[in-house]
């Protein structure tokens, strides 16, 4: 019962790009996870890696990774998630989380 | 067939290491121990091939009468503290002399684990042998060179106490029953929720989990295997002759937990370590200017 | 991530660990080693089915406080109880190791002002000690940060906080011990063995772990103040941490020196004569320790908010 690992990806049309380099927020408590998102020059698309210590579920992980990147037309971007039993719901607040963090413009930059 | 082991016979192996008729309990020179301080914990002078060394052993066939859970060689407030004095007695004993000379510690290892009682936690059982490892490691860099021969039982926080700060570590093979680990591979199993089996095949490829002196070796945590208890004293002193050679020549870091470090990645036992360091450096470099 | 300002009002026993280490340091100043993207994960847990996480659940970095470099290393607990694993512990072993090289570029730099460049290593501990599933490197890792301890002894201060959920025990508990200052807040627990343990050992009868005020007494901040094994005692927001860390490290170090409990011969003749005071008082519970170092009616402090109890406790001196 090694860790299972769930790699998907996805291509949207007009994706758009992160804006800082890379985000990363959560903490792999017990029912919670990390995301890691980085930019990185993927054609346009989005590739997600999960790894978690349930299996059975990677469809469910795919539907919430494609709504989540469909709604916010994401593109060239890497998501890494080391998740520990969270659920469905958690997993969408995180991946929000790091999605405003990636985008937040700093103190310094206004 | 009756098992041979050195369990439970610390005073014995003094006996089997040191000069016959050296040892003089209590005693660190002229410096006495009130002999009801910390039973459980036995030191003293003696000479190994006729230098002197300090020796500091569990007794597990005591119990200390303050404190009740301190028997069977379990450190409790007060071993812990009268082993740190032996060793600053020590250090003050050899203060004036040069690295190369100062005597040799000889830790011996039989010992289950720390205080595990209320009073011990109300007045801070970890500062006891908290403060045995400090003098340890102050010592250890003073010049003394400090080899410890695990006997017995060597378990988690005990051995960290008494045994991982010293400049080399020997073990008697585990064909003397002796005991190395943090917890054994049943608790490991139940916490892991893998299967004993499952886990004793994991441990053949991954030292790091698994109960026994071989597997510390390959991490580094000891440095040599000793197969018969009639080897310890020749190897303890061949140890103690190479640490002073080592001590005069500048070479503490093959010497120590920082040495053990090394010996891990050597025996491939502990690889990830050493890119974490690298890294660090790397990226330490990078911005420590901005800093200063 | 909450930004500086708001840290600073946080309460430390709420934040994470990378949050604590971003906030006890000047206002923008914190950059981490070996952060999340770096990707060093324990290379021991998969292979056991256990989740892993980017840091290895331990954050270390360089930050400052005023133009001093502060080294800082901050334990998450809600990784695998902030457990110290072969990663977790060189990070934490490395960072006071990148201390001491950085006083020596310091004194180089500044030949007569090093002093007041003096860099400080500050430990945020929320860790129940070893990680089992990596058991022996990481105990091996446990003698090697107390190695680079004694190694940084009247360099560079080391100061240890502890105020977050699950305290500081097992071997760094020691490790906390060998600190040089130890800065509490009333939710933090510094000790060496679990409840659970003591009361398998004892009986219930004698230590019931299920009584969480007892549990909290025997080891909580206001007792270690009382018995002076914290130096200090804090509110419980990362400002107040971060305010005494400010103090501390402008100290010159014989005075800080003075702060310490282990470490010298001196020391542990001191501590001995804590332990025959020990054996006099036969305490069944931390209370009878706070009644005999002059504490009237010393149940009532259990009550008092932290103003109150600042005012009123009575600490042991140290002959």
């Amino acid at each position: 019962m090694a860790l299972h690992e769930i790699n998907y990806q996805l291509l949207i049309e007009n994706p758009k790009k992160i804006r800082k380099e890379w985000a990363h927020i959560g903490v792999v408590g017990s029912g919670d996870l990390e995301v890691l998102m980085e930019r990185k020059d993927l054609n346009g698309a989005v590739q997600v890696k999960v790894v978690t210590p349930v299996t059975g579920f990677d469809f469910i992980w795919n539907r919430v990774l494609e709504s989540f990147i469909t709604e916010n037309q994401l593109g060239d971007l890497l998501i890494e998630i080391n998740d520990n039993n969270a659920t469905p719901i958690v997993v969408s607040i995180r991946l929000a989380q790091a999605l405003a963090e990636a985008n937040r413009v700093e103190e310094e930059e206004i | 067939m009756e098992m041979e082991t050195m369990i439970g016979r610390g005073r014995d192996a003094i006996e089997m290491i040191v000069d016959v008729d050296s040892f003089q309990e209590g005693l660190i020179d002229d410096k006495e121990f009130d002999p009801e301080l910390g039973p459980g914990a036995v030191i003293g002078t003696a000479s190994i091939k006729g230098s002197t060394v300090t020796v500091i052993a569990n007794d597990a066939m005591v119990m200390n009468p303050k404190f009740r859970v301190v028997y069977s060689g379990i450190i409790g407030l007060e071993e812990g503290y009268k082993m740190a004095l032996a060793v600053y007695h020590t250090m003050e004993k050899d203060r004036q002399k040069a690295v190369g000379e100062k005597r040799a510690i000889v830790l011996i290892v039989d010992t289950p684990g720390n205080g595990p009682g209320k009073v011990e936690e109300i007045v801070g059982m970890n500062k006891s042998t908290g403060a045995y490892q400090l003098a340890l490691a102050e010592a250890r860099k003073e010049g003394h060179p400090i080899i410890a021969m695990v006997i017995g039982r060597a378990i988690s926080g005990a051995f960290l106490c008494h045994g991982l700060q010293a400049d080399r570590i020997l073990s008697l093979s585990s064909k003397y029953q002796t005991m190395i680990h943090v917890m054994p591979l049943t608790s490991i199993a139940r916490i892991t929720k893998l299967d004993i089996e499952r886990l004793e095949e994991l441990s053949k490829e991954n030292p790091v989990f698994a109960a026994g002196p071989e597997f510390f070796y390959k991490l580094g945590g000891v440095d040599e295997i000793i197969n018969t208890p009639e080897e310890m004293k020749a190897s303890i002193d061949q140890h103690i002759n190479e640490v002073h050679e080592l001590k005069i020549n500048n070479q503490c870091d093959q010497l120590g937990p920082w040495g053990h470090g090394n010996l891990g990645l050597e025996r491939e036992g502990r690889k990830a370590r050493i890119h974490v360091i690298e890294k660090m450096e790397s990226e330490y470099l990078e911005v420590i200017d901005q800093f200063l | 991530m909450l930004n500086w300002e708001e840290l600073q009002e946080s309460s430390f026993l709420e934040s994470n660990a990378r949050e604590r280490a971003k906030g006890l340091v000047d206002k923008g100043s914190f950059v981490e080693l070996l952060n999340p993207r770096d990707r060093f994960h324990s290379p021991h847990l998969p292979v056991l089915g256990e989740a892993i996480a980017l840091d290895d659940g331990i954050v270390v970095g360089i930050g400052k406080i005023g133009i001093r470099p502060v080294f800082v290393i901050s334990q998450e607990g809600r990784f695998i109880g902030g457990s110290l694993g072969e990663v977790s512990g060189a990070k934490m072993a490395y960072t006071i190791k990148l201390g001491l090289e950085t006083l020596e570029r310091i004194k180089e730099k500044y030949p007569e002002s090093w002093e007041e460049r003096r860099p400080t290593v500050v430990i945020s501990f929320e860790t129940g000690g070893v990680r089992l599933h990596e058991a022996n490197a990481g105990l091996l890792a446990h003698a090697e940060v107390m190695d680079i301890i004694q190694d940084a002894r009247k360099k560079i201060p080391i100061i240890s906080l502890i105020g977050s959920k699950l305290g500081c025990f097992g071997g760094m508990g020691f490790v906390a011990a060998a600190t040089d200052v130890i800065i509490m807040s009333e939710f933090g627990r510094l000790g060496l063995t679990g409840p659970e343990v003591i009361e398998q050992e004892m009986g219930k009868d004698e230590f019931d772990a299920s009584n969480r005020a007892m549990v909290y007494r025997t080891t909580g901040g206001r007792h270690k103040y009382i018995l002076g094994d914290s130096n200090y005692l804090v509110q419980d927001k990362i400002n107040a941490f971060r305010e005494k860390i400010q103090e501390v490290v402008h100290l010159p170090f014989d005075q800080i020196e003075q702060y310490r409990r282990i470490g010298s011969l001196q020391n542990v003749l001191q501590q001995m004569e804590l332990i025959n005071e020990a054996l006099e008082i036969n305490p069944n519970d931390a209370i009878d320790v706070w009644g005999f170092y002059g504490n009237e009616n010393p149940e009532t402090l259990l009550d008092l908010s932290f103003d109150q109890f600042m005012q009123k406790a009575v600490r042991r001196e140290i002959r």
